[in-house]
């Protein structure tokens, strides 16, 4: 996978093979990270950065244009490399500012919100409630203890993959099969949550 | 699990106005359910996470396979390093033709490109699987193969610990346990990337024992044809084969 063939592609047919399913996606969002991969650098000339943490600035930009991408909140109003850019340099601002005042941000609320909106608020209140109360490291330990498949299911399943596409990645025969399995999997994944 | 189900279809499909009612109701009246709703946002969301952090760890090992050529500096050395490719490129190369390389030369070439370390999360985070990543780049080969296949003992499908066990093994040169994680590796579907033939490939080439030159050309021959990961490397073998 090299960065050259991913610049063969126009901005909108990058963004098209983004939005499709199955591999190819997965392919494509190697080749997005790929094309503008020599941001790490800046990062380390323009903000000073370590190679790390320019790496990670990078790779958490592609992350969260990606999810834009995929919940077609990018309206390609702007090219992808000025898109990408400024959320490279906002990622590299909150660094060096997290390194000065050592404060950490929180961007969980972010995508949990959108689901709770959904709610009324007294009842969001409620659910909110208990969100802020659960210990999320636990969760993030139980998840990694499952069983790989229930795992691998489980991340499909969070990276927006549909119970189709996760049927043909893990050869599983149908969707209706792959959404039961999910949620044993997510009923185990609250028992030993809830176990200590 | 019926409950998961029902808040499952809440979140996903457009809920009537009924539903909506009752389902807030539930949330309201029955504290064990909306600790049910809780938890299946937050399941959601930690497994997204994880997700992104396995993607991050894919972009670093593709990070880390191309930096030494990002490494140069380009604009400023690019004409000089143009003109002297040209020149070393005509010596270098009537050289390189008239002189055969062997399979077991390209595949020890690949190990100090490939496998001289491997990616170790940068978040700091310890568990056992970057412990044998720490161990394997400080060299210490056994203990990294002991470590992973510690972690393989407790759960026999953990893929990235059968592919650094094989790999650990290739470098103590324990051919037959090299190939035997790589082969179990390849008969794993559904992954994005699976170096699974070109690692078993480079093993063959490198144990060189009769016959496994030809299982090895007709591994990087599939490669090939079937756009596998290690590509660029089978495609160039080939050609020098």
């Amino acid at each position: 996978m090299d960065s050259a063939g991913s610049n063969r592609y126009t901005d909108q047919e990058l963004i098209d093979q983004l939005r499709q399913s199955g591999t190819d996606k997965r392919r494509s969002e190697e080749q997005l990270f790929n094309r503008f991969v020599y941001f790490i650098r800046e990062g380390m000339t323009k903000h000073a950065l370590s190679e790390d943490e320019s790496f990670n600035a990078y790779s958490d930009t592609i992350l969260a244009a990606l999810d834009n991408i995929n919940k077609e909140h990018f309206e390609a109003r702007a090219s992808i490399k000025t898109y990408l850019y400024q959320i490279f340099h906002n990622k590299c601002v909150d660094l060096l500012r997290k390194r000065t005042t050592n404060k950490n941000t929180v961007h969980r609320a972010e995508t949990i919100s959108d689901r709770l909106m959904q709610l009324s608020d007294s009842a969001r209140s409620i659910v909110q409630t208990l969100i802020d109360k659960a210990d999320w490291n636990r969760l993030r330990e139980k998840l990694n203890a499952l069983e790989e498949m229930c795992r691998q299911i489980l991340l499909f399943w969070g990276d927006n993959y549909s119970d189709k596409e996760i049927a043909s990645f893990l050869q599983y025969k149908t969707a209706d099969v792959v959404k039961t399995s999910r949620l044993r999997c997510l009923e185990r994944l609250r028992k030993l949550y809830k176990t200590e | 699990m019926d409950n998961l189900d029902y808040i499952e279809n809440y979140f996903t499909n457009t809920p009537g106005t009924d539903l909506t009612r009752e389902f807030e109701e539930r949330i309201k009246s029955d504290p064990g359910f909306a600790e049910e709703v809780a938890f299946y946002l937050a399941a959601q969301e930690v497994s997204k996470e994880a997700s992104g952090l396995e993607k991050k760890q894919r972009f670093k090992e593709t990070y880390q396979k191309n930096r030494v050529v990002r490494s140069v500096p380009i604009k400023k050395l690019i004409y000089y390093i143009a003109t002297a490719a040209v020149v070393s490129g005509l010596i270098f190369g009537t050289y390189t033709f008239l002189r055969p390389v062997s399979p077991q030369q390209l595949a020890v070439q690949y190990e100090k490109e490939q496998l001289q370390s491997l990616p170790v999360t940068m978040s700091g985070h310890s568990d056992s699987l970057q412990t044998g990543l720490r161990l394997y780049n400080d060299e210490k080969f056994s203990e990294a193969l002991a470590q992973f296949e510690n972690i393989l003992r407790s759960d026999s499908s953990v893929f990235t610990a059968k592919k650094y066990a094989g790999i650990s093994a290739l470098r103590l040169k324990e051919y037959d346990r090299a190939l035997s994680y790589f082969e179990e590796m390849a008969t794993r579907q559904g992954l994005y990337s699976n170096p699974a033939q070109i690692l078993q490939a480079v093993t063959l080439m490198e144990r060189n024992k009769p016959g496994d030159a030809a299982k090895a050309k007709q591994l990087l021959q599939d490669i090939v044809s079937n756009d596998l990961e290690g590509k660029e490397y089978a495609e160039k073998w080939l050609k020098k084969w």
